[in-house]
C-alpha cells in the first residue's frame, strides 16, 4: 500500500505537526533527525514532505500530495480547490489593519493606500466594506510602508503586536483568526477515505486540548 | 519591442507525437462508444456570446473567462464549457426534433486560471447530453454510458454519486438568507467542518441544522444510505435519498459495487444541476476525469424548458493517464524507406502508394543519393530500404544502436 503523503510548512507547523504525531504515537524520528532530505517517512503508512506554505497548497491542489498542513492566511491568500477538513488549533495569530497610532485610518475622502504581504486578503477584505484602496505589494517588514510614507495601513499577521507598538503603530481592526488547517486533495479524500479519516480523527483527538474544552 | 513569437501563452501548449496519438486515442475510443448509443456529435463555435454563458446560470465566474468583443462591441468569450452552448442550439436549432435528444461533443474549452500554477487554461473535453428526457431509465443510462466510456479507456477508476437537491432541501430548512446560504454551500463543498459548524453554532439547534453539520460526512460506501436517513428533514430529501439508494444498487447489480462511492455533500461549482450528480476519479489523477449531473431547468433560460441530464470528460486527463498506464503503443518508425534512383523518383512514389495501400507503412526518401537515404535510415530507425529503379530491390538497414541512439539525443 502505498503510504498518504503529507505536506507539511516548513518552520513552525512543521514542528508542531510532528509533536502532533508523536502524541498519537508516529515514530518520528526521520523528521526529527532529516538533514537535507525533503521526504521523510513517518511510521510505516504516512511519508513527510517538507515544503514552504504556499507550495503546500499546490501539492496537495495538484494531487501529488494527499494531504497538508498550512496555515489559513496562506489558504486565504491563495484560495483553495482542495478540501479544508481540520483546524489544528495551533499557530494561532490574527490578520489585522493597522496604522499609526492614534490616528483614524479611515478619515478624510482620499484614496488609502495599503501595504500588504497579502494583497488578496487584503483586496477581499476591503471589497467587502465597498471600499476602493490602492494596494501595494511588499515583501519583507510590512510595517516599514507607513513609517517611511507610502502607505496609509497595513495589512498583516499580528502575533502579540510588539512589533507594532514599537514602531508607533496599532491594530486599527481584525480581518480574520488565523490557524493551522489540515488540508485534503479532492481526490484522495474519495480513493483513500478510510485511511484520510482515521489520520484525521487520530489528529482531531490530539490537538484538542486536555480537557477537550473548545478552545 | 519584445517579440513572443517562439513561445506559447501560459495555459497553452503544443501536443506532439505519443500526447498527440493518446487524445486522439482517447477522442476515438469515446466517439465510438457516444456514437454506438445513438448520439450524434456536434461542433459549436470557439467563440460565443457572453449571454449564452450568462454566470447566474451557468455559476461560471466571469473572472474564468477569456473575453474581447466582435466588430459591434457585443462582449464575447472564448468557450469556458459545452453545455450551455449546446442547451442553446438545442432549444433554437433542433427544437422541432422528437425528442430525447442525443448529442455529443468533443472540443476545447477554456478557462483562464491564476498564473504559475501549473493548470491548463485550453483542456479538451468530451462529453454526451441526453436531452428531452426525465428520469430513472434517463439517468442510467447517463450513468451506464459514463461508466462504459471511462473502462474502454481507464478502467481502473472510482465512482460517486450524488444529488444537488439533498443540500437545497435542508438548506430550505434553516432560517438563513441567500448569501449565508451560499456561504453554507462553499463550506461544504471544501469539507470545512470547523467554518460549518461555527456558522451552524449559531443557529438555534433543530433536526436540520444538525443534518447540514452531518452533510459534508455524507460520503463513502453503501453505508452512507443509512445513516442519511435520520437526517432526512423533508419528505422530498427522503424521496431522493430512496432514489439515489435504488440507483446505486442497480449499478451495483452490474458489479461495479467496488467502484461505487456516495456523496450526499456533492455541491458542485456548475450550480444549475438539479438531480442527480457524479463523477469520476482515478488514481494518481488530483481532480475529477468525469463530472455530470442532471440539470433540468437549464433550457428554460433559452424559452425551451425541457429536462435533461449529460456528462463531461477530461480528454487531455485521460489521455496523459493512458500513457502513463501503457495503454498507447509508442510511436514506431515506418518499416521502409522507398527511395528512387535518378529519374525514377516518380515510379519511387507511387511504389510508396502501392506499399501503403497495402497496409505498410512507408516514407519516401526526398534524399538524392543512396548514401544520404541510408544515413537518414539509420537516424530514424527505419530498418528496411525499398530502392526503385528499372527493377526493385530491398536492402536491410543496419540497426540503430542503442549508444548511438543516445548519442544522438545527446546531440540535441
Amino acid at each position: 500500500m502505498k503510504p498518504l503523503r503529507i505536506a507539511l510548512t516548513k518552520g513552525r507547523l512543521e514542528k508542531d505537526t510532528v509533536e502532533l504525531f508523536e502524541k498519537i504515537g508516529y515514530d518520528c524520528s526521520a523528521v526529527r533527525n532529516k538533514g537535507r532530505k525533503l521526504i521523510l517517512p513517518v511510521g510505516d503508512r504516512i511519508e513527510v514532505v517538507l515544503a514552504k506554505a504556499a507550495d503546500v497548497i499546490t501539492y496537495v491542489e495538484h494531487g501529488v500530495c494527499d494531504l497538508g498542513v498550512v496555515g489559513k492566511d496562506t489558504i486565504m491568500e491563495n484560495g483553495s480547490r482542495f478540501y479544508e477538513v481540520l483546524d489544528l488549533g495551533f499557530g494561532r495569530c490574527r490578520f489585522a489593519l493597522a496604522g499609526p497610532k492614534g490616528k483614524d485610518f479611515y478619515e478624510g475622502f482620499s484614496e488609502k493606500t495599503v501595504a500588504s504581504k497579502y494583497p488578496n486578503v487584503t483586496r477581499a477584505f476591503f471589497e467587502s466594506k465597498a471600499m476602493d484602496v490602492r494596494v501595494i505589494k511588499i515583501e519583507g517588514s510590512v510595517e516599514l510602508a507607513p513609517l517611511l510614507g507610502l502607505s496609509d495601513g497595513i495589512v498583516d499577521i499580528v502575533e502579540t503586536g510588539s512589533t507594532l507598538r514599537e514602531n508607533g503603530l496599532e491594530v486599527k481592526e481584525f480581518v480574520a483568526d488565523i490557524s493551522a488547517r489540515l488540508i485534503v486533495n479532492t481526490a484522495s479524500m474519495k480513493l483513500r477515505k478510510r485511511e484520510i479519516e482515521e489520520l484525521t480523527a487520530q489528529m482531531e483527538k490530539a490537538a484538542r486540548p486536555e480537557g477537550g474544552a473548545k478552545p | 519591442m519584445k517579440k513572443y513569437n517562439k513561445i506559447t501563452p501560459e495555459g497553452t501548449g503544443d501536443l506532439l507525437f505519443e500526447d498527440c496519438m493518446a487524445h486522439r486515442k482517447v477522442e476515438a475510443i469515446l466517439s465510438k462508444s457516444f456514437s454506438s448509443r445513438g448520439f450524434q456529435e456536434v461542433v459549436t463555435p470557439g467563440i460565443e456570446f457572453y449571454d449564452v454563458m450568462d454566470p447566474e446560470v451557468s455559476g461560471i465566474s466571469p473572472e474564468i473567462m477569456y473575453k474581447t468583443t466582435d466588430r459591434h462591441g457585443r462582449l464575447v468569450v472564448l468557450r469556458p464549457d459545452s453545455t450551455m452552448p449546446i442547451a442553446r442550439l438545442t432549444a433554437t436549432r433542433l427544437q422541432n426534433l422528437p425528442k430525447p435528444i442525443r448529442l455529443y461533443y468533443t472540443q476545447a474549452v477554456y478557462r483562464s486560471h491564476p498564473g504559475l500554477t501549473g493548470h491548463r487554461d485550453e483542456s479538451m473535453e468530451t462529453g454526451v447530453e441526453l436531452l428531452g428526457a426525465s428520469g430513472r431509465r434517463a439517468d442510467l443510462e447517463a450513468i451506464l454510458t459514463a461508466v462504459e466510456s471511462l473502462s474502454k479507456c481507464v478502467p481502473d477508476f472510482r465512482l460517486e454519486l450524488g444529488h444537488a437537491g439533498f443540500f437545497r432541501a435542508i438548506a430550505s430548512q434553516l432560517p438563513i438568507s441567500p448569501e449565508e446560504r451560499e456561504t453554507i454551500r462553499e463550506v461544504i463543498e471544501a469539507k470545512n467542518y470547523a467554518a460549518l459548524n461555527s456558522i451552524l453554532d449559531d443557529l438555534e439547534p433543530s433536526l436540520p441544522v444538525t443534518a447540514m453539520r452531518r452533510l459534508p460526512r455524507l460520503f463513502g460506501g453503501e453505508e452512507v444510505f443509512a445513516a442519511a436517513e435520520s437526517l432526512c428533514v423533508t419528505e422530498e430529501a427522503r424521496e431522493m435519498l430512496e432514489y439515489l439508494r435504488s440507483l446505486y444498487q442497480d449499478l451495483a447489480a452490474l458489479g461495479l459495487g467496488s467502484r461505487l462511492m456516495v456523496d450526499l455533500s456533492l455541491v458542485q461549482r456548475n450550480d444549475y444541476y438539479t438531480g442527480i450528480v457524479f463523477s469520476a476519479y482515478a488514481e494518481n489523477w488530483g481532480d475529477a476525469i468525469l463530472m455530470g449531473g442532471r440539470y433540468d431547468n437549464l433550457l428554460a433560460n433559452f424559452d425551451a424548458p425541457m429536462p435533461a441530464v449529460g456528462f463531461s470528460i477530461s480528454v487531455s486527463a485521460l489521455a496523459k493517464l493512458m500513457l502513463k498506464q501503457g495503454r498507447v503503443m509508442p510511436l514506431e518508425a515506418p518499416e521502409v524507406l522507398v527511395f528512387g534512383r535518378e529519374g525514377y523518383e516518380m515510379k519511387a512514389l507511387l511504389f510508396a502508394s502501392e506499399l501503403a495501400e497495402k497496409g505498410r507503412t512507408c516514407e519516401n526518401s526526398v534524399f538524392s543519393s543512396l548514401r544520404e537515404s541510408e544515413e537518414y535510415a539509420v537516424k530514424r530507425g527505419i530498418r528496411k530500404i525499398a530502392l526503385v529503379g528499372e527493377n526493385i530491390s530491398y536492402e536491410d538497414v543496419p540497426s540503430n544502436s542503442p549508444n548511438e541512439a543516445e548519442k544522438g539525443r545527446k546531440d540535441i
